[in-house]
């Protein structure tokens, strides 16, 4: 076994130079000033304190959370049933099923997001319904995925104990196929949510442009701005959030799992 | 496994064809006389004419590397990462940057002898005088596209640019979604240079594109509002001369309108990085350009108009493919138009009042 530790090796040299380099040269244009060389780099908290003193960049990050948020709920409320009855199905039709809702993932995003432009030219719907059309059709694969494969996975015997113990089959849902599928649910919610706050071309394409999101600001201060430092600095903000709503979301698994225990 | 056999065979032969045809036209070679046989060049998207890169690839006997990018700054970002690339054809005020920053080498009109088939409207400019680092490629203006079925001819040609603040036309127009193209429709439209940097005329501009925001109901987006015109999404919206052409020649309800108070004149111009690897080659690739041929080429496709002026001549009279387009051959002859100065203090400042513009 030992030998194969060294397999490890190209990911790891793959981690650093495309991971953990990006992420430090991030960390550091963040914290220098603009339009400094290397040499003369003077260390600021500027880029921050700019983000949280004009109200307009805690607006778009309000609103990104919220069209994340809304999105993910939005994801769980229609894949779970899906999901769900999917794994009911004889095991050839599930392939088929699964392979159906995979399959327009096989086709750029770019592309579907340019077609629902078209789709929801004429609808005469708001600005953000399009933004939530477009984001919930782009991530419902991803979740629906995620939550057949705890379900299909679960042990069926479970299923008869609770029955055979007296559970109708609305409480046996309840009490034993829910907390199983909870793993499928939250990595199903980082599949969605995380992908959901940062995306920019689909409020772009879908929200006319006037649908500004944190990664629409982003692209704005790195692309037509030129300001890295403080482009860098929403990003790590972007970043911390991040990091604090995956780990509540772990804190929610775990829980779940010694409750069941 | 016979098929499989056939298969690779006819595939042999198909490289062995695309490989010989290209080499038969020309004996030159290219490491002798350019030292280097792969040019590497750096274009706008959908800015190049169909058969322009295979034609001087097997005239010159060579290889182009063909790469595209949609904005200057996402260009000038890749070049600061330190890519090497032969010919780049940024804008004007792109040009006077990368100039500032010694990041061009001069052109060699030892080499470039076709460049007195330019069109002398677009040289000079004050983003780089005497054209010791540019050729123009494309150049053009900034106008009002509208269909005529649904926007008054009248209230366009009297109102100019505060065309977009009338409410009549609530929820049909487009903005263009970049700071420095509104706030330009917006400075001009209260008659103050587009250049300025005085705050005062600039927080007056923002409000102006806020009012915009807030009353017209305006979709921000840049090249989708080519094909949004053309099937009739919106009636209105300002765009870049080149582009305006194609809409006009593809709906002929829209109509093109240039404002008396002034626009942007603009210009995409060819370049040569100082740190190109071969610019013995990209010389003869601006000569190349410039030829009536790759330049009629050029214009035919893209619609965009040609810096030589034959090609323009001939485009633009009767017969020609833009004919009585109104679009297509900008004027030169208002003092009101202004051409686009670099100003990085401005762009930052201009970016950030763009976002509160759209949050609005």
């Amino acid at each position: 076994m030992r030998g194969f530790r060294r397999l490890i090796i190209p990911y790891l040299i793959w981690g650093v130079i495309f991971i953990l380099i990006p992420m430090l040269m991030i960390v550091f244009y963040a914290f220098v000033e603009k339009g400094n060389s290397v040499l003369t780099m003077r260390f600021t908290l500027d880029n921050f304190l700019r983000f949280f003193e004009d109200s307009i960049f805690i607006e778009v990050l309000l609103r990104s959370l919220k069209i994340a948020f809304i999105t993910t709920i939005i994801c769980i409320l229609i894949g779970y049933p899906t999901a769900y009855i999917i794994a009911k199905l004889k095991p050839a039709s599930q392939n088929i099923c699964v392979l159906l809702i995979t399959l327009p993932m096989w086709i750029n995003m770019l592309v579907r997001t340019y077609a629902w432009r078209g789709i929801l030219l004429e609808s005469g719907l708001s600005p953000e319904m399009k933004v939530y059309i477009g984001m919930v059709y782009n991530f419902l694969p991803f979740m629906v995925v995620q939550i057949y494969t705890t379900l299909s996975k679960m042990n069926k015997d479970y299923l008869i104990a609770a029955t055979d113990l007296g559970c109708n089959s609305r409480q046996a849902f309840m009490k034993v196929t829910l907390p199983l599928s909870i793993p499928g649910i939250i990595s199903g919610i980082t599949l969605v949510f995380l992908p959901a706050v940062s995306s920019f071309f689909i409020p772009k394409l879908l929200g006319g442009g006037s649908f500004v999101l944190i990664g629409n600001l982003i692209e704005t201060y790195f692309l037509t701005a030129g300001d890295w430092n403080f482009g860098a600095a929403i990003s790590l903000i972007m970043t911390i959030v991040i990091l604090i709503s995956m780990f509540i979301t772990k804190r929610f698994d775990h829980e779940k799992e010694v409750d069941n225990a | 496994m016979k098929r499989l056999v056939l298969m690779v065979l006819s595939l042999v032969m198909v490289i062995c064809l695309g490989g010989c045809s290209g080499q038969k036209t020309s004996d030159v070679d290219p490491i002798e006389e350019y030292g280097c046989d792969v040019l590497n060049v750096y274009n706008w998207g959908e800015y190049i004419g169909e058969d322009v890169l295979s034609n001087f690839e097997s005239e010159y006997n060579v290889r182009v590397n063909y790469s595209l990018f949609d904005s200057n700054e996402a260009m000038y970002t890749k070049l600061q990462g330190g890519s090497h690339y032969d010919i780049l054809v940024p804008s004007d005020y792109m040009i006077q940057r990368l100039i500032a920053e010694d990041m061009l080498q001069p052109l060699d009109y030892s080499v470039i002898t076709n460049a007195d088939l330019l069109y002398e409207g677009t040289l000079n400019k004050a983003y780089d005088l005497e054209n010791e680092y540019s050729i123009p490629y494309f150049w053009g203006n900034v106008g009002i596209v509208y269909d005529k079925t649904l926007v008054d001819q009248a209230d366009v040609e009297s109102e100019g640019w505060d065309v977009f603040q009338n409410t009549k036309y609530k929820g049909m127009i487009y903005m263009y979604d970049s700071e420095r193209d509104a706030f330009m429709v917006a400075l001009k439209a209260l008659g103050y240079s587009m250049n300025t940097d005085d705050e005062a005329q600039i927080e007056e501009a923002y409000q102006w594109l806020v009012k915009v925001q807030e009353t017209m109901d305006p979709s921000y987006v840049t090249d989708e509002a080519i094909d949004g015109l053309i099937y009739g999404e919106k009636a209105m919206g300002f765009m870049y001369s080149g582009d305006a052409a194609y809409i006009l020649s593809q709906n002929e309800n829209m109509a093109y309108f240039v404002p008396e108070e002034g626009t942007n004149i603009w210009t995409d111009a060819m370049v040569i990085p100082a740190n190109a690897d071969c610019p013995k080659l990209a010389n003869e690739f601006i000569n190349y350009i410039l030829t009536y041929e790759a330049s009629y080429d050029n214009s035919y496709t893209v619609g965009y108009a040609s810096s030589n002026a034959e090609v323009l001549e001939d485009m633009s009279s009767e017969g020609g493919d833009y004919y009585e387009n109104d679009a297509y051959l900008a004027r030169t002859d208002n003092d009101n138009d202004e051409v686009f100065e670099n100003n990085e203090v401005m762009r930052e400042m201009l970016s950030e009042l763009w976002i509160k513009v759209k949050n609005s």
